[in-house]
């Protein structure tokens, strides 16, 4: 994937997001290391997927801003900031009928035109996407009929296929079982390597703490804590984030932070 | 079309001619070079292309019998020397004076109002949610029928009903607009309108004498009978503008089966586009009433065939517009020849024959758009 551009920069300055009257994020800031994945956690309703959205654009924001390669991306057209900046929501549904291959070629609309709508670079990208997320032997069949955990390649895929150095995963992983979460996440960790910049939202504190180079951890609408997960993941920050106790292990074979013993405060 | 080298980069081999590009499995695709130096390509389903081929050839078989039969029979070889131009004076009349503006007025209501319910269904991810059935046709009917039986307002019907469409339309957003064009909300508020502008088309004719009344009962059916002068040719014009822009269109079409999340990701300007589509469809909407009445369930079944035989990955518009047409041309040599002399209106056809297709719809919600 030589094609895609060398990692740009996403920036977050003192942003602030709202759902209608109520508050979600407030004053944040955040940067998000080039060419690394990092993690978003959190408990349920801190704003974390809210976050997201905002860095996509797809939330406007009450106050401050998000930079993208130091442009404000409210300024920037739709079609430009799709060919820079991907997204995939949580529990993405396709219209009926579709073939994986159907949905990847989605993925090059932000590069096409009405008069331009199949190109060598379009092929590339798509057959690349479809290597990348080893869905060859699959790229015929209808999304219906694939397992879940092919579904959710399929639609990193589609995100590849655009080709965008920044690439932000809202959950990918959310109701898969433990085999297909990890072929989410060797993806993920293969698409870092060839220098993509990588958000992703996650509820699993062990996945985010395992897969990810840079660690946000937030609770309600703020950063309480990021950076090298290892160093970042103490016993004090899981009972901020989680209101939980445990024992904190480092894993013999990784040395990534592993949570046991875990127990409600009472 | 011209060979040429695809001119990017280094990573296409210099001198592969963009002809070698390998077209998605099932797609021709056409492509050539501007002088200015671009590329231009354009890709066709041939699974689309064989839906539209099939759809036309089934639309002049049935336009043709449409011209040959009626209250007089023509036979195949005097219909055809008709349309050269020869045959006999009286059957002459009948075809090119009597018939032929029907069925052009049949093909293109047809046409629109299945576009205009293709559109409808995309934009709301529905299948449910046609004009006829949130409320728009009957928009348009009531401010027509108003015009017709004069409350002091003089506008032609094209531009009544035109406002009658918008009319419905915006009360339907205005009050689902928290929850936007998507769900059965709208639809269920679409349907209130409806309602509410059927009664009020009621109204009207209840408190006019029984003559007027009668002239303004098509408008209560829909008919291809009573056709205000006119208001065809203001159709033809609409269903071109309509068509372009709806295919202007097709690929943030497209998209708008996915969730605004994902259109949006994909760089679809979804607040602006939605304005537009709705835009054309009340366009659509209102000109087919103006000619035909709110004749129902044309922008339900038309849409569904077309989706049935083209290809899945797009917005069949065109594919749709010849099955509208096919449709409104069966249902009113249905009308005409069935109870012959007496005329049915092609609105109860489809009524009739929509009916079932719609509780079959209902009934089966398995097969939902998104």
């Amino acid at each position: 994937m030589s094609e895609v551009a060398e990692s740009s920069a996403l920036e977050a300055r003192r942003l602030d997001l709202a759902h209608g009257q109520r508050r979600v994020i407030e004053g944040l800031d955040l940067r998000l290391p080039p060419g690394q994945v990092t993690a978003i956690v959190g408990p349920n309703g801190c704003g974390k997927s809210t976050l997201l959205a905002g860095l996509a654009r797809l939330h406007a924001p009450g106050g401050g801003c998000v930079l993208l390669d130091g442009t404000d991306i409210q300024r920037l057209p739709a079609r430009e900031l799709a060919r820079r900046l991907a997204l995939l929501p949580q529990e993405a549904v396709a219209p009926e009928g579709l073939t994986v291959r159907d949905l990847i070629r989605f993925g090059r609309q932000p590069h096409q035109g009405f008069l331009r709508q199949w190109s060598w670079e379009d092929h590339r990208a798509v057959e690349a996407a479809l290597a990348a997320a080893d869905l060859q032997a699959l790229a015929e069949r209808p999304l219906e009929a694939l397992s879940g955990g092919q579904r959710q390649r399929a639609w990193i895929a589609m995100s590849i296929a655009q080709q965008t150095p920044l690439l932000l995963l809202d959950e990918p992983t959310s109701a898969l079982d433990l085999g297909h979460q990890l072929e989410v996440f060797e993806l993920v960790r293969g698409l870092a390597a060839e220098g993509r910049t990588l958000a992703m939202v996650l509820h699993d504190l062990a996945s985010a703490c395992r897969y990810a180079d840079h660690l946000v951890a937030m609770r309600a609408g703020r950063i309480v804590a990021q950076g090298v997960p290892r160093e970042v993941v103490t016993r004090e920050l899981v009972a901020e984030l989680y209101d939980i106790d445990c024992t904190l292990l480092h894993d013999p074979a990784t040395g990534t932070p592993l949570l046991t013993d875990l127990r409600r405060f009472s | 079309m011209s060979l040429f080298p695809a001119a990017r980069d280094g990573v296409t081999p210099k001198g592969s001619p963009l002809v070698d590009l390998p077209s998605p499995g099932g797609y021709w695709r056409l492509a050539w070079r501007w002088p200015s130096g671009g590329e231009a390509s354009l890709l066709f389903s041939r699974r689309s292309a064989l839906a539209h081929f099939g759809l036309l050839l089934a639309l002049l078989a049935a336009s043709a019998v449409y011209l040959a039969l009626g209250s007089v029979h023509l036979a195949p070889q005097a219909l055809g020397a008709v349309l050269l131009g020869e045959g006999d004076a009286v059957a002459r009349f009948m075809v090119v004076e009597l018939r032929l503006p029907r069925l052009v007025a049949a093909c293109l209501t047809g046409a629109a109002f299945a576009v205009a319910g293709c559109l409808m269904q995309t934009l709301a991810r529905n299948r449910l949610a046609t004009p006829g059935i949130i409320g728009i046709d009957n928009g348009a009917t009531a401010f027509a029928v108003a015009s017709v039986v004069g409350l002091g307002v003089s506008l032609a019907p094209p531009a009544m009903a035109l406002v009658g469409a918008a009319t419905a339309a915006a009360i339907t957003f205005g009050l689902t607009a928290g929850g936007g064009s998507r769900g059965y909300r709208f639809i269920v508020a679409g349907i209130g309108v409806g309602a509410v502008f059927g009664a009020i088309t009621q109204l009207l004719l209840a408190r006019v004498d029984m003559d007027t009344a009668n002239a303004a009962y098509p408008w209560t059916v829909g008919t291809l009978n009573a056709r205000p002068p006119g208001a065809l040719l203001v159709l033809a014009m609409g269903l071109a503008v309509g068509l372009v822009m709806a295919l202007r269109l097709s690929r943030a079409l497209s998209l708008m089966r996915f969730s605004d999340a994902i259109a949006q990701g994909l760089g679809s300007m979804v607040g602006r586009r939605r304005w537009q589509v709705l835009a054309v469809a009340v366009l659509l909407t209102g000109l087919a009433v103006a000619v035909a009445g709110p004749v129902g369930m044309v922008g339900l079944i038309g849409p569904e065939v077309a989706r049935s035989l083209a290809c899945r990955r797009g917005v069949p518009i065109i594919a749709s517009a010849l099955a509208g047409a096919l449709v409104m041309v069966l249902a009113d040599l249905v009308g005409r020849v069935l109870l012959a002399p007496v005329e049915l209106p092609v609105g109860i056809v489809t009524a009739v024959v929509g009916g079932p297709w719609l509780l079959w719809i209902l009934l089966c919600p398995q097969r939902s758009l998104a």
